[in-house]
């Protein structure tokens, strides 16, 4: 049975059977996630030549590599022979990968060095067999996007708008880099991978959901969403969105506020971000980091950086890594220590996030009212003046451009 | 590190108390009385990807200081800590008890644990190995140091909001 | 002699300096394979001017350990 999306989506609205149906969640694997660009991960996971860590695009298993001439490749796992794994470790230094079953031997660009016992093949070099290679790799501020697609948008083109944000976290680097260098947590949820992508840039639950910890820690976040805030929530287009919470930061007008701090405690950071930028630090120190969710996958929350993997209909891995300023390692501290009380598994944010994205899908699991309403601040909605679709800090903007450009890339083999 | 025989040092039978009476606060959400157990210098560390990370500059599932602890447990005692609220129910066993290492007035020791939570997502095992440093004090043995290797950090784990 | 492992999921060797011998060699143990070897000096700087393609030929199973050529051992 076809599905019919455009019937599904609405604009105030969407079919619950979008997250619970595995025949969608097998149509989103070929039309999203082996389509469009992907975030697979960041350079600084590959630093040296030889090194590689283990990835995932979708449900495929792919390994990211650097050659010797500093290349970076995302090879698929899967041995030309007969399908082993060619890799088993999550990371290593490696210019080959040998494969246990029978010695098949890769270089890290995929490509086959040889295979024991050669005379069964006719000699060396007979076979034009490889490692599958993602067809287009590409990067942005360092993060690795892969795409299946062999043509279609560049790199560029797909993050449009949301690349403007990717440049705001890099410029926070003395040296304009960002680093994810302190590995991931792992965080499995019995849930459909799209209830996180909403959630990322709902302004409206944390108050709700939060509450919890702010109340215990004095946190402003929760005032940052309420309704008296001036932050927005903006449809960045390509469905990508963000919570812009510089409106608030700039109220506050304090260099480091948006960190829940000061630059007394920071301050070789601080001097540091003068020293480069002149009188332009000002305004990269009280604006902080963007809050930004880029298409299908990769979130980036201030200080932590979240790449979502979906693992079946109703299940999904949240990988998140604390962000890592190139040349300042007092924040980087920080940074980690913070992002580290906040998300994962036990995180004191993310712990409660992961609770309702099950208990959603759960809920869902009831027939009636068969829809999940996506209306919020539709009526008070305004364009800005880069021609966004900008709402409140609490509006459900975001997932209104989430779905429509889902709508877009699942719609279009329908008419075929 | 010091000889085993040292006068500071804990017997097994001591330990074992300590241990189990913080496993049965834990598993019965004795916020309160968990609390009471640790010193001021406390660490308690769950590590991630592998048991010998750096967490000073590792992602850590969690790596918790004193004052770190205190806002955990105010959390779960506000009621909306949603991932806690309901509580899972819990039971541990602790076995497989060592003393690893004597060090003034603390005693370093290392026991197993295996652990059923049960909550509306289903059950979960949990399984691993835990490293504590205990203190003798004047009213009795403080905990200083969790450490709680997971036999699954290194792969995807479900929310762990309780006390581990 | 201090003895380093060099360990991947694809090889696990032990390396030390030898100083047996009337001049210093390297000690390359395979140990999953149990095979020694030493490498003096103008060996290890022929490894390191081999061209990158020749290193890659080294790699292929078939160009020495698994060969199935009569001749090669």
């Amino acid at each position: 049975m076809t599905v019919r999306y455009s019937e599904l989506i609405q604009p105030e609205r969407v079919h619950g059977s979008l997250y619970t149906d595995p025949g969608v969640f097998a149509e989103e694997l070929e039309r999203i996630w082996y389509r469009t660009w992907v975030c697979v991960g960041h350079v600084s996971e590959v630093a040296r030549p030889g090194d590689y860590v283990r990835k995932a695009v979708g449900t495929q298993d792919v390994i990211m590599t650097r050659s010797a001439d500093g290349e970076v490749s995302l090879l698929l796992n899967r041995c030309a022979h007969r399908g082993n794994l060619v890799c088993e470790d999550a990371r290593g230094n490696s210019s080959s990968f040998r494969c246990p079953y029978h010695g098949w031997t890769y270089r890290n660009t995929g490509e086959l060095l040889g295979y024991p016992y050669n005379q069964g093949y006719g000699g060396k070099g007979k076979l034009s067999l490889g490692l599958g290679r993602v067809p287009r790799v590409d990067t942005y501020q360092g993060f690795v996007f892969a795409s299946f697609a062999a043509d279609g948008p560049s790199l560029k083109e797909h993050l449009g708008a949301a690349a403007g944000e990717l440049d705001r976290l890099a410029r926070l680097s003395p040296e304009g880099e960002i680093e994810l260098t302190a590995g991931w947590l792992k965080h499995r949820a019995k849930a459909n991978w799209k209830l996180l992508v909403e959630n990322e840039t709902d302004g409206y639950h944390p108050q709700f959901v939060h509450g919890s910890v702010f109340s215990v820690t004095g946190s402003h976040i929760g005032s940052l969403y309420s309704d008296k805030s001036t932050a927005v929530t903006r449809d960045l287009g390509g469905g990508h969105s963000e919570n812009d919470l510089r409106p608030e930061f700039r109220r506050m007008g304090t260099p480091m506020a948006w960190f829940g701090t000061s630059e007394a405690k920071v301050p070789e950071y601080v001097r540091k971000m003068r020293e480069l930028h002149g009188e332009q630090a000002e305004e990269i120190l009280i604006e902080g980091a963007p809050h930004v969710m880029v298409f299908p996958n990769l979130f980036v929350a201030e200080i932590s950086v979240f790449m979502i993997q979906p693992v079946a209909v109703d299940e999904t891995v949240q990988h998140v890594t604390a962000v890592q300023l190139k040349g300042a390692p007092d924040m980087n501290r920080r940074l980690l220590s913070q992002c580290v009380g906040s998300v994962g598994p036990a995180g004191m944010l993310l712990a409660d996030d992961s609770e309702m994205y099950e208990r959603n899908q759960r809920g869902m699991a009831a027939r009636m009212p068969e829809w999940l309403d996506i209306r919020r601040g539709v009526g008070r909605e305004r364009v800005d003046e880069n021609g966004f679709r900008v709402g409140t800090a609490n509006d459900e903007t975001g997932m209104r451009g989430f779905w429509s450009h889902y709508r877009s890339l699942m719609e279009r083999e329908d008419a075929q | 590190m010091s000889s085993l025989a040292g006068h500071t040092g804990l017997d097994l039978h001591e330990i074992e108390e300590f241990l189990y009476r913080e496993a049965r606060l834990a598993d019965e959400h004795d916020y309160d009385g968990w609390e009471a157990l640790w010193t001021d210098d406390a660490l308690y560390w769950v590590p991630a990807g592998g048991p010998d990370i750096d967490p000073e500059r590792q992602m850590s599932v969690i790596y918790d200081n004193r004052s770190r602890i205190s806002t955990r447990i105010s959390q779960l005692k506000t009621g909306k800590r949603y991932s806690q609220s309901p509580p899972s129910n819990m039971r541990r066993l602790i076995s497989n008890v060592e003393v690893v290492a004597v060090e003034g007035t603390d005693t370093v020791a290392g026991a197993n644990f295996l652990l059923v939570e049960s909550r509306e997502r289903g059950t979960t095992l949990w399984a691993g190995r835990t490293t504590y440093r205990l203190r003798r004090v004047e009213d009795g043995i403080r905990l200083a140091y969790k450490k709680v290797v997971l036999v699954n950090s290194a792969e995807a784990l479900s929310t762990l909001s309780f006390l581990i | 002699m201090e003895q380093r492992i060099i360990a991947s999921e694809f090889a696990e060797v032990a390396v030390s300096l030898d100083t047996d011998a009337n001049g210093p060699r390297l000690r390359i143990e395979d140990l999953r394979g149990g095979r020694v070897r030493h490498l003096d000096a103008l060996e290890l700087e022929s490894v390191v001017w081999l061209p990158e393609e020749r290193l890659r030929e080294l790699l292929d199973p078939s160009a020495g350990r698994w060969s199935d050529r009569p001749g090669d051992e």
